[in-house]
């Protein structure tokens, strides 16, 4: 895997990612596992990992906009 | 977020914080959700069915987890109570998911992060009083549920803690003239079935229990709620301290009117029971009226006699 930043060795269950969506959207989500996020596209978030366990929380969930590393809302959908 | 909605009773985001900050020592003050929990399983045990796939939705530490698939297998593979394979938990509170085991994610009851059809049983073990759009969030995981899958979750309902709304509420009124809310509004069981119909569960079951715990006082019964998170959530709630004297007050009038023979006090909780099933054609309806196939009258072998008012067809 690459350059891992968090120091948590967790990795969430695949089960999981499977089932879950985005709690706006209820969209598909994409697993970055390097960040350890999830990124939900159509709602500009993405959704951290803490030890395994998705924080599906919008109030928790990072903002896509303008730190651009995910360029996914000027595609377009 | 949108405290303009006069929907919106609870402040989310002080249930949270409630049971983030209750995480710690929950293992002290569960005993009800313990209760609660064995009481769900019994209640499962009569459904004639296995659930491979399990959604415990605001599982708290996982009282409910550990009676269904045991301390040591929450979530991993090896089966549970009712065939369950794979059991995911999720609560609000980070904090308190970190005392769970097993499969978890963080998520709101009002705004579910799962798939539709992902589930074969969705349980929940006292959470759902503190959601603002109940039959928002029942939809959400009725759709979460596969087709025939099962709902059972248990809410406190509308008489617990009437000791306590009635101590404060009169304290109050002789200290300042005035109340607030201090106990939140529940649920009834009256309410109850008509949330599932229009959350688009068929066979809905609703009932009820109470149970009675007694404290050493109220100002026991009062720490024990914050050890639970169960404190005031409420919008409207007074966002000062509650005053000592009225605190003292409350404590005496409780003490008068709610004392048992041994000197301990008691407090009510009801819970609420809502079962229901995701849709499927397997699961029996009524006929339509007018299809009968029989007459009844040939049945009790009598002679039908007009009533005066005919069915229409």
């Amino acid at each position: 895997m690459s350059d891992t930043k968090t120091g948590s060795t967790a990795k969430v269950d695949p089960k999981l990612l499977e089932i879950l969506v985005c709690p706006l959207t209820k969209g598909p989500l994409s697993y970055d596992a390097a960040a350890q996020e999830l990124i939900s596209e159509r709602a500009g978030l993405a959704y951290p990992i803490r030890d395994g366990i998705p924080i599906m929380l919008v109030d928790e969930a990072r903002t896509l906009d303008s730190d651009n590393a995910h360029p996914a809302k000027l595609a377009g959908h | 977020m949108d405290d303009s909605d006069i929907m919106t009773v609870f402040d989310r985001r002080a249930v949270r914080r409630h049971r983030d900050r209750a995480a710690a020592g929950f293992a002290g003050f569960n005993f009800l959700f313990e209760e609660v929990a064995d009481r769900l399983a019994d209640r499962l045990d009569d459904v004639v069915r296995e659930f491979p796939v399990a959604l415990d939705l605001g599982c708290h530490t996982g009282e409910l987890g550990r009676v269904l698939v045991g301390r040591e297998g929450a979530g991993r593979e090896g089966l549970g109570r009712k065939g369950i394979e794979t059991l995911v938990q999720c609560d609000l509170s980070p904090a308190m998911l970190a005392g769970a085991g097993g499969l978890r994610v963080a998520g709101d009851e009002e705004l579910l992060p799962f798939a539709d059809h992902s589930f074969d049983l969705a349980i929940s073990n006292l959470s759902l009083h503190w959601v603002n759009d109940l039959p928002g969030a029942l939809l959400q995981l009725r759709r979460a549920l596969k087709p025939d899958g099962m709902f059972i979750g248990a809410m406190l309902g509308g008489e617990t803690l009437f000791e306590l709304r009635r101590c404060l509420m009169e304290a109050e009124m002789d200290l300042t003239g005035g109340v607030s809310a201090r106990i939140s509004p529940f649920a009834e069981v009256k309410d109850a079935g008509g949330l599932l119909q229009r959350a688009g569960f068929s066979l809905p079951v609703v009932d009820s229990d109470t149970l009675t715990v007694t404290y050493d006082s109220a100002f026991k019964l009062m720490a024990d709620l914050r050890g639970m998170g169960e404190t005031n959530a409420g919008l409207n709630r007074r966002r000062q301290p509650t005053p000592r004297a009225l605190l003292i007050d409350a404590a005496r009038r409780y003490a008068e009117l709610y004392s048992e023979p041994d000197g301990r006090v008691a407090a009510t909780f009801q819970v609420l029971y809502l079962a229901g099933w995701a849709p499927h054609e397997s699961q029996q309806k009524p006929l339509r009226p007018g299809t009968a196939q029989a007459r009844l009258a040939d049945a009790l072998r009598t002679e039908e006699k007009s009533a005066g008012d005919k069915a229409g067809r």
